[in-house]
Formats: C-alpha cells, sequence, structure tokens
C-alpha cells in the first residue's frame, strides 16, 4: 500500500526510485526527468505497448496502465474515467474488494501519476536511443557489406537479416541508405545460396519502391530466384516467392520476366507440400498473380497444374480453395486449360462438391469452371456433373443464391446438363428428395 | 572350390589360412565399396566439340596439381597438329569456295602463297606432321594473312574449322620456338578428339581448406557412336555435367555435315533426360562458349538455326546478347521438361552460362555446382 520507501528507510526521488528498478520495472537507463512531463502519456504508452508494465500501475477494471489515476475510501486506486463509468451505472461498491463505499470521493492519488509518467518517460527514451542504436548499427553494417567477402559476408548478412526483422526502424534505415541497391548488387549469376538466400530474406522484409523493384527485376537475378525457390529451406522458397509476387506489382512488369517453366514447376511442389500451410498459400498467390498474364496461362497448363491443383482441393482450407478456383476458372478461359480440365476426371466432382460449399465467390468459380468443361463436351460431361449431384446443387443455388448472375448461369447450366435427358429421367437422376419433387 | 579341395586332406590349418584370407579379402572389398559410396561420381556429356574435354582440363588445373611439365611437352605435337589441319581446312575451303560461290574471285589464294598452300594441304593430309618449324610457322602466317584464307575463314562455320584457330594461328611465333613448351592456354585450347572414357578424382578446396567432397569426373567421347550401349555403366552417377556450345547454332556436324550442330545437341539433351539410369541423377546444364556466342549474335541471328526459328531480336548491343542468351537458355528449359516425367521432376536441374577457356568462371562455376550437390545431399540425408 503507498509507494515503497527505499531499503534501510530511505526516502529516495523519484527518478532513483525508478532508475534503480525498486518497482520491479527493470533499471531504467537515461534520464527521463523534467522533459519527461512534456512528453504526451497517452503516446508513450501507446508507443511502449509490448512492454511489460509493472501491475500496480494498472487499472483493476480496464487493465490498461493509468492516466489519472484516483483512490477510493478503500485504499485501492482506479482510472478515474473507469471507476465514474462504474459509479454512473449504479454501483456504490469498490470493484476488487467488493466492499461498498462509505464515501463516494475519489481522490487523485498524484504520487502514483508522477511514478507512471517517470516510468513511461525512462522506458520511451532508452527505445529511443536503442531504436537510434539500431539504425545506427544497420548503417553501419550495411558499409562493412560493402567490402566483405566469403564468411564475414554471410555474417553481416545475417546480422542485417536480424535488424531488419526486429526493428522497423532499421528496415527504414536501411532503405533510406541505399541497402536495396546494395544488396540488390550481390544477386547475380555467381551468387552461392548461402548468400542469396539471407539477401532475399532482408529485401522482402523492406519496402521497395519502384527503382528498387526494376533493379531486381533483371533476368539473372529473377533467375538465381528461381533456382533458390527449387532448392532452398521452406523459408526461403517462401521468401522468394513473396518477393517475386511483390516485384510483379510493379507498373510496367513485363510477363516475360516470370515465364521461366522452373518457376512455375517449382511453385506446384510448394503447393503440393502440406507440410508447410504458408508455403501453399504464398505459392498459389503468386501463381495467381502470373495467370493474370494471359500469355502464360498455356505454360502453367503444359506443366501439369491443372490436374495437380483440381486433386488438392479436397484437402485444401478455405483460402487455399478461392485461390486455387481462381486459378482454375482463369485457366479455362484458354483451350489448353480448358482442355486439361476436361481430361481430368475429378474435375467434375470436385467442382459440384464445393457448390454452396464455402462461400459466394468460391460457388461463382466452381460453376464458371463446371461452364467451360460443360460448353466443351455437353453430352459427356453434362452426364458426368449430374452423376455427380450437380442438379440439387443448381438447384440449392437457384432458391438460395440473391446474386441474380449466380442464378442465372445456374439455370443455364442446368438447362445445358439436362438437354439430354427427359424430364422424368432427369428428376429421378437429381437424386432430390421427395419434398422438392 | 579351395575348402572342397582341402577336405580330402587337412582338415585344420591350412582351411583356417584360407578362411582368413577370404575374410580379409572381404572385409577390404566393404570397406572400398563403403568409400567408393562417398566419392561423388559426375560425368560430362555432350557432343563433340561442346567444351567438355576443356572443363576436364580446367578442373584437372584448378583442383589438381595441374599439369607437370612432361605432360605439358606433351601437349606440343596436338598444337602443332592443329595449326596444320587447321591451314589445311582453310587452305581446301577457299578452294571449295572459289570454285561453288558467285563471287568466286575474293577465295581465290594470291599467286604469291598458291604453292605454299598447296604444300602445306598436303603435311596437313599426313598422317604423322612433321615439326613446326620458323620456315614453316612464317609460310603458314603469311598463309593466314591472305585475303582469300581470311575471307574463308569469316565462313568458318560452314567449314570444320575449330574454334582454336584464331587463338594458334596468332601465336604462330611463339609455337614454332625451338624450346616450344606448351602453356597452360595451350593447353586448354588444344583440340584432340577424346576416345575411350577419361576420368580423374579431386577434392575441391573450400576456404577454410576442408571441403570433404571427393569427386570423381569422367569424360566420354562425344562424337556419335555406341552411346546407348555403354551409356547404362554410369548409373548411380551423382550428376551429370551437359555441355552444350550455344555459339553453334549455325554450324554443322563433323560426322555429317548436313545436320545442324545445335539440332544434334538438342537431340542428344532429350535422349539423355529420357534415359532410365538417370531417373534420379542431378543434371547441370552448362550453355558454354558464351564468349564466342557473344561475338557471334551481333552478326549471326538465331533463327537460322530452326530450333530457334521464333526468335525476335529487341534491341541491339550487349542488351541484344543477354536477350537472345535467355531465349536459348528458355529453349532448354522447355526441353528438359518437356523430356522430363512428372515422377522425376523432382531431380535437380541447374542451367550455368559458361565459357571453359576462363579458369575463373569455371572455377566459380564449380563452386555452385559444389554447392548444389552438397545441399542435395544433406537434403537427401533429411537434414535440410
Amino acid at each position: 500500500m503507498g509507494l515503497d520507501v527505499g531499503v534501510g528507510g530511505q526516502v529516495l526521488d523519484l527518478e532513483t526510485a525508478v532508475k534503480d528498478g525498486i518497482l520491479g520495472g527493470g533499471g531504467g537507463i537515461g534520464v527521463g526527468g523534467g522533459s519527461a512531463e512534456k512528453l504526451d502519456l497517452k503516446k508513450m504508452i501507446e508507443e511502449l505497448e509490448a512492454v511489460e508494465v509493472p501491475s500496480v500501475f494498472i487499472c483493476p477494471i480496464s487493465l490498461d496502465p493509468m492516466r489519472d489515476p484516483v483512490t477510493l475510501c478503500t485504499g485501492q486506486t482506479y482510472e478515474r474515467s473507469n471507476i465514474l463509468k462504474w459509479f454512473s451505472m449504479g454501483h456504490y461498491t469498490c470493484p476488487t474488494t467488493m466492499q461498498e463505499l462509505w464515501d463516494d470521493s475519489v481522490t487523485p492519488n498524484a504520487t502514483l501519476q508522477q511514478l507512471i509518467h517517470t516510468w513511461f518517460a525512462t522506458k520511451y527514451s532508452a527505445m529511443k536511443k536503442r531504436s537510434q542504436d539500431v539504425q545506427g548499427r544497420a548503417i553501419e553494417v550495411l558499409e562493412i557489406l560493402k567490402k566483405a567477402k566469403g564468411q564475414s559476408r554471410i555474417e553481416a548478412l545475417k546480422e542485417l537479416r536480424q535488424l531488419a526483422a526486429a526493428h522497423s526502424t532499421a528496415r527504414k534505415s536501411l532503405v533510406d541508405n541505399g541497402g536495396v541497391g546494395s544488396l540488390s548488387s550481390l544477386l547475380g549469376p555467381f551468387t552461392t545460396h548461402a548468400v542469396g538466400s539471407e539477401v532475399i530474406a532482408i529485401l522482402v522484409s523492406l519496402d521497395l519502391d519502384y527503382s528498387g523493384k526494376t533493379n531486381l527485376t533483371q533476368p539473372a537475378k529473377i533467375s538465381l530466384m528461381v533456382d533458390m525457390l527449387n532448392e532452398g529451406s521452406i523459408e526461403t522458397r517462401i521468401n522468394c516467392t513473396r518477393l517475386i509476387e511483390m516485384l510483379m506489382e510493379g507498373k510496367d512488369f513485363v510477363s516475360e520476366n516470370v515465364s521461366s517453366l522452373s518457376l512455375l514447376v517449382g511453385l506446384l511442389k510448394l503447393v503440393k507440400n502440406e507440410r508447410h500451410p504458408n508455403g501453399v498459400i504464398a505459392g498459389l498467390r503468386l501463381l495467381k498473380a502470373i495467370c493474370s498474364h494471359e500469355s502464360l496461362r498455356a505454360s502453367i497448363v503444359s506443366i501439369g497444374a491443372v490436374s495437380q491443383l483440381v486433386e488438392l482441393l479436397p484437402g485444401f482450407k478455405a483460402d487455399c480453395i478461392e485461390l486455387a478456383l481462381h486459378i482454375l476458372e482463369v485457366l479455362s478461359t484458354v483451350p489448353e486449360g480448358r482442355l486439361a480440365l476436361k481430361e481430368c476426371a475429378k474435375t467434375i466432382p470436385n467442382m459440384v462438391k464445393l457448390l454452396m460449399k464455402v462461400s459466394e465467390s468460391c460457388t461463382q468459380l466452381a460453376l464458371a469452371i463446371l461452364w467451360a468443361v460443360c460448353k466443351l463436351a455437353p453430352e459427356e460431361c453434362g452426364a458426368l456433373a449430374v452423376e455427380a449431384g450437380l442438379a440439387a446443387k443448381l438447384l440449392l443455388v437457384i432458391q438460395s443464391c440473391y446474386n441474380p448472375v449466380l442464378k442465372q448461369r445456374s439455370a443455364e447450366l442446368l438447362k445445358l446438363c439436362s438437354s439430354n435427358y427427359t424430364a422424368t429421367n432427369f428428376i429421378s437422376k437429381c437424386k432430390l428428395t421427395t419434398t422438392i419433387q | 572350390m579351395g575348402s572342397l579341395c582341402s577336405k580330402q586332406r587337412h582338415f585344420d590349418k591350412p582351411e583356417n589360412e584360407e578362411n582368413g584370407q577370404a575374410a580379409e579379402i572381404e572385409r577390404r572389398i566393404e570397406q572400398e565399396t563403403k568409400a567408393e559410396k562417398h566419392i561423388q561420381k559426375l560425368l560430362l556429356l555432350g557432343t563433340g566439340d561442346s567444351g567438355k574435354s576443356t572443363i576436364f582440363k580446367q578442373i584437372k588445373l584448378l583442383f589438381q596439381s595441374g599439369f607437370g611439365e612432361a605432360e605439358l611437352k606433351s601437349y606440343t605435337s596436338i598444337v602443332h597438329a592443329n595449326v596444320y589441319q587447321t591451314i589445311k581446312i582453310l587452305h581446301d575451303g577457299s578452294k571449295e569456295l572459289a570454285q561453288n560461290e558467285a563471287e568466286s574471285s575474293k577465295y581465290i589464294i594470291s599467286s604469291a602463297n598458291k604453292d605454299v598452300g598447296e604444300r602445306l594441304s598436303e603435311i596437313g593430309g599426313r598422317l604423322n606432321y612433321p615439326q613446326l618449324t620458323k620456315e614453316l610457322a612464317e609460310e603458314i602466317g603469311s598463309l593466314w594473312n591472305d585475303p582469300a584464307i581470311q575471307e574463308t575463314y569469316s565462313r568458318g562455320n560452314e567449314l570444320q574449322v575449330p574454334d582454336c584457330a584464331h587463338y594458334f594461328m596468332e601465336n604462330l611465333q611463339r609455337l614454332s620456338d625451338a624450346n616450344y613448351l606448351p602453356t597452360k592456354e595451350d593447353v586448354l585450347y588444344a583440340r584432340v578428339r577424346t576416345t575411350g572414357v577419361v576420368e580423374i578424382q579431386f577434392s575441391p578446396v573450400g576456404e577454410n581448406k576442408k571441403s570433404g567432397e571427393v569427386y570423381r569426373l569422367f569424360d566420354v567421347g562425344g562424337q556419335r557412336n555406341e552411346r546407348r550401349k555403354w551409356i547404362h555403366l554410369f548409373e548411380g552417377v551423382t550428376a551429370v555435367i551437359f555441355c552444350a556450345a550455344i555459339s553453334e547454332y549455325d554450324q554443322t556436324l563433323f560426322e555429317d555435315e548436313h545436320k545442324n550442330r545445335m539440332m544434334d545437341t538438342k537431340e542428344l539433351f532429350e535422349w539423355v533426360l529420357k534415359q532410365p539410369c538417370f531417373e534420379k541423377t542431378s543434371f547441370m546444364l552448362f550453355l558454354n562458349k558464351f564468349d564466342l556466342f557473344e561475338k557471334k549474335v551481333a552478326n549471326v541471328p538465331l533463327n537460322v538455326c530452326e530450333w530457334f526459328k521464333d526468335y525476335q531480336p529487341v534491341s541491339s548491343g550487349k542488351q541484344e546478347v543477354e536477350h537472345a542468351y535467355e531465349f536459348v537458355k528458355k529453349k532448354f528449359e522447355e526441353l528438359y521438361f518437356q523430356s522430363t516425367s512428372p515422377d522425376r521432376v523432382d531431380r535437380v536441374f541447374k542451367i550455368y552460362r559458361t565459357t571453359a577457356l576462363d579458369q575463373k568462371l569455371v572455377k566459380k562455376t564449380f563452386k555452385l555446382v559444389d554447392e548444389t550437390l552438397r545441399r542435395r545431399n544433406l537434403f537427401e540425408a533429411g537434414l535440410l
């Protein structure tokens, strides 16, 4: 209760108390002191969100650090606005002790307030200094990198990677000091995997501007990324995938840059590797981005992507299903894709299963794919679709979907598939329940 | 067999001895088989003149003790032979062009050099070549400088002018010196058709001087002989290093002057990829002779080769060279995936740009190959 005086009964001043860590907040480095008053407590609390705050500073009601602590007659301290709200709801008890209050006055706890302020101010300036140190170190390492060779180069890159991963200030510092260019220059046809994987890991965490991206989009560098995508650890593979995706966002990106079959094959491998869901999603995202370039669609089909994606669908989670369906739908817009979809035995049953199962957009995509396949060979595929239970699903879509386009499509597809059956025949094939019949 | 005979006579001692020996031999075999397992075998494949043997020589220079004086000396006769062969090809070629071409006059050798030419052509056709004397060198030199021969040389792709022609012709003085000892570079340029199989064992020395990997490199001849009969002997090699000379897109085969060399390389690569014995083998494709490719691309469009007929140039100069190279690389990549069944897609496939004559480049390239193979080993051992 109250403020603990220091060892030996001395009355310590506020700064010393905090500095020596009496409150268990850890030794505060640096001054804090007078100028701290001017710093906005709210801002500091926000920026120090990750730090562990001493429990005596926390309001028992909101569990947030107190900015305006007030004490009740029971001796318990709360954030003013919170306890007043408690009172306004008609309670006249002390929330923690459950005692009925004999005195409704709230006394501002100036001591605690000052203590809180000083503690945060100290922490804040320590953090700022560390941040500056980090920035400084990042620039230092960048300089070292310019001359380092062999093992020391790898060590420098590893340190830079750690800095960039842990501190946004380091990342900004790297970008502002030409780090992107320096790192890019390390990537070339003779870059070893050890160096390349570190460089990519750093680059993927940075904010790349137009010139940075253009610099990285050279064939030799992309070639290297593709090689690492095929050979590296799962982390490296994902980094390469993400980086290429970032590069594709540039305005002037030419599809030829990602036309490498090795890249596409590597992405498919990632997508098939169910042990690493992060890789699956990253691979699907990049494949989707590549699909948007019409000239590359035939290549994607040529490596067997269609049947592999179709067969992976049942095992995917919702977000992956949507990406995969999107890719397949785009591929269905080219003749090779349509053919591959038709030739894959699982296409129709898997698409039918996905109707009305995951989300409206998935249903739309699955519908579009079914449409493409059935249009190609109405009799054959129509029959297969009906056997797979398409009709019931389509009726469900027509009945329960609000989207008029979707309803229209379903109706058209239903018509297409049923055209070979007589009415009674068809209805029996639909396996509908008697009520609907 | 032994125990059968000894059964009738002595039982104890000799039989024990034999068993002891047999056990020793078996132990030795087991030891060596174990040691063999750790040796990574690399097979150099490619069509004739693709640069396999040059790579082989480079590895020898880089990771073994290089060429000793005796070995260097042994190359003297080869270098001289190359000189005679080259000048003969050029001379005979100029006569052929003079006969068949519309503008025949530019291929007619000047009267001063005519007799020399005939004599040199005769020498070049012999089985055994004479020592390259200063006099002969001078004659060869003057013939080389004859405008008709130079014109012929510019059409070298249609004849079988070896790539080392220019290099040796420009060094005739040195080569004909009485105390001539071939340099490392001369050895690298020297051209001898590889017959049979040659192998070397080496260990690439890393920065820490402790690599641990032992490689055995095999070089087989490149010409179209009964490849299918012996290729399966190389089952189980760690990697195939396939050399393709990308500068040869406008040249024809030595064995068949109507066949384009690049098409031949394409067919061979396809064939090798489909061999069952290489199902799990890593493939390192060396797109070789980049230095010659660089120079040629500016003057000879890629689409003279049927495989590259859909090539469209986009710019000029260095950018165009890069663009052309990427195009060729992509063609090989496409070919790889077309020829690889889905269950083999897991094998390592990497493409390297090389100039086999450049030692530094070969060293850097091999460092990457080594890294890839080591990573592959770790991956297969489940450690990556």
